[in-house]
């Protein structure tokens, strides 16, 4: 049987997703849309939500927008000044190393998106994880520590709490 | 720069302006003459024209109303092309049992998570080119195409095995692929079919209402621009391509080993 309260949030997601494509929000659109949202809702909701609570926290919500906003707007930009140093200057100062970055986040969307944060931003790309001693294995372009629990605090600190925020 | 890195620039700068050049010699044969680019502008004039409600097609679009309108014929035996390419598929792998069983270990944890979000995103565009077809730049195909795009990341990411557990059985693709091939085929023949149980004038293919032939597929309802035929065209192509193409992805993710068996038998 198909789970109702999983799907919800699903169709919400593909109707959103329909509309901004479609970038019209003509009666056509509108219900066509709709129709889409509920048969990919249903198929899908199971697979994709597993704690469809979650999806209607306004807390979350808000901890959400706020992390995207900060994201792109202040940490992207940060790491790519810093790479861009790094390019433009004559003695191109690199010191790369992969090294051990621990989580401690319980949910898989959580650490996704731990380790997404991480590669995105020009300088740190994770490279393998191992998901049972839930370490990232990243690769840093000037690692200034090869100890797990201080690079997890120059890496991946302001993601983690934000992603636990959100997601677990 | 390196000697061959300038080579390299130089020869692609010199093989663009003489093709360029030929071509405009006529080199590469004549240019489209005259009366070619007045067939071009008559489907531009009639594409969607309410000053010639039984010339014109139903939608915006104008690739969209010669595929599946003006030379909707033509479309429906490439179909059928593509159908029959599928069925000799299947019949090479005859025999063949496709089963869930077993395990799977499929990519990172990181990779299955975005896939598992990708499952909702992907086939929800692939759905709004498909319904969109007659309004903006897409139909039943293209929107066939990026659908199957999620298959493959699933056999990729989770593997073939998990497919198949999540409900996409062979017999299941199959029966979908098969109704959409019946919804294209009955799009095709609804309005003579119509015509012959009302005693009316109809033809095959027929979109819109013609001159003694006053049956038609709905073009507008309520200010919505549903587009006729081309709409169910498109749907069902849509259905039809993701299910082919899912079909054959399906049987080209069968290691050597589990084919063997039946190809020594």
């Amino acid at each position: 049987m198909v789970n109702l309260k999983s799907a919800i949030p699903a169709m919400i997601l593909s109707f959103i997703v329909y509309i901004v494509y479609t970038g019209s929000i003509d009666p056509y659109d509108l219900l066509t849309g709709a129709i889409v949202a509920v048969i990919i809702g249903l198929l899908t909701g199971e697979i994709v939500i597993k704690d469809p609570g979650k999806a209607f926290d306004p807390k979350r919500l808000y901890w959400l927008i706020k992390y995207t906003i900060w994201y792109f707007l202040v940490a992207e930009v940060k790491a790519h000044v810093d790479v861009i140093k790094r390019a433009l200057s004559p003695r191109i100062p690199l010191n790369p190393a992969i090294v051990r970055v621990p989580y401690y986040v319980e949910t898989d969307y959580a650490m996704t998106t731990i380790a997404n944060s991480i590669t995105n931003t020009p300088g740190t790309v994770v490279v393998d994880i191992d998901y049972g001693r839930k370490i990232f294995y990243v690769h840093w372009i000037d690692a200034k520590t090869s100890d797990p629990g201080e690079a997890r605090k120059m890496i991946s600190l302001d993601f983690e709490e934000h992603a636990r925020k959100i997601f677990d | 720069m390196k000697a061959s890195e300038l080579f390299v620039l130089v020869s692609i700068i010199v093989f663009i302006f003489s093709l360029a050049y030929i071509t405009s010699l006529g080199g590469l044969g004549q240019l489209p003459p005259v009366n070619v680019r007045l067939l071009a502008q008559r489907y531009l004039e009639l594409t969607w024209n309410p000053l010639k409600p039984f010339m014109s097609s139903s939608g915006y679009e104008s690739v969209t109303a010669i595929v599946w309108d003006f030379r909707g014929l033509d479309t429906f035996f490439e179909t059928a092309v593509f159908y029959g390419a599928i069925i000799a598929a299947i019949a090479i792998y005859r025999g063949v049992k496709i089963t869930g069983k077993g395990r799977t270990t499929g990519m990172s944890p990181i990779a299955r998570t975005i896939t598992r979000l990708s499952i909702i995103l992907i086939p929800t565009v692939a759905a709004s080119i498909a319904l969109h077809g007659h309004l903006t730049p897409g139909g039943g195909f293209q929107a066939g195409s990026v659908a199957t795009v999620v298959v493959v990341l699933i056999i990729m990411v989770f593997g073939r095995k998990a497919l198949i557990r999540k409900g996409m059985t062979k017999a299941r693709i199959l029966l979908f692929r098969s109704l959409g091939l019946l919804g294209i085929g009955f799009t095709a023949v609804a309005i003579l079919l119509a015509g012959i149980i009302l005693g009316l004038n109809a033809y095959i293919f027929q979109n819109q209402p013609k001159p003694f032939a006053p049956l038609g597929f709905p073009k507008l309802y309520d200010g919505m621009i549903l587009g006729g035929s081309l709409l169910l065209f498109n749907l069902f192509e849509f259905i039809a391509v993701t299910a082919g193409f899912t079909l054959v992805l399906l049987l080209l993710s069968l290691g050597e080993e589990e084919v063997r068996g039946v190809v020594e038998k």
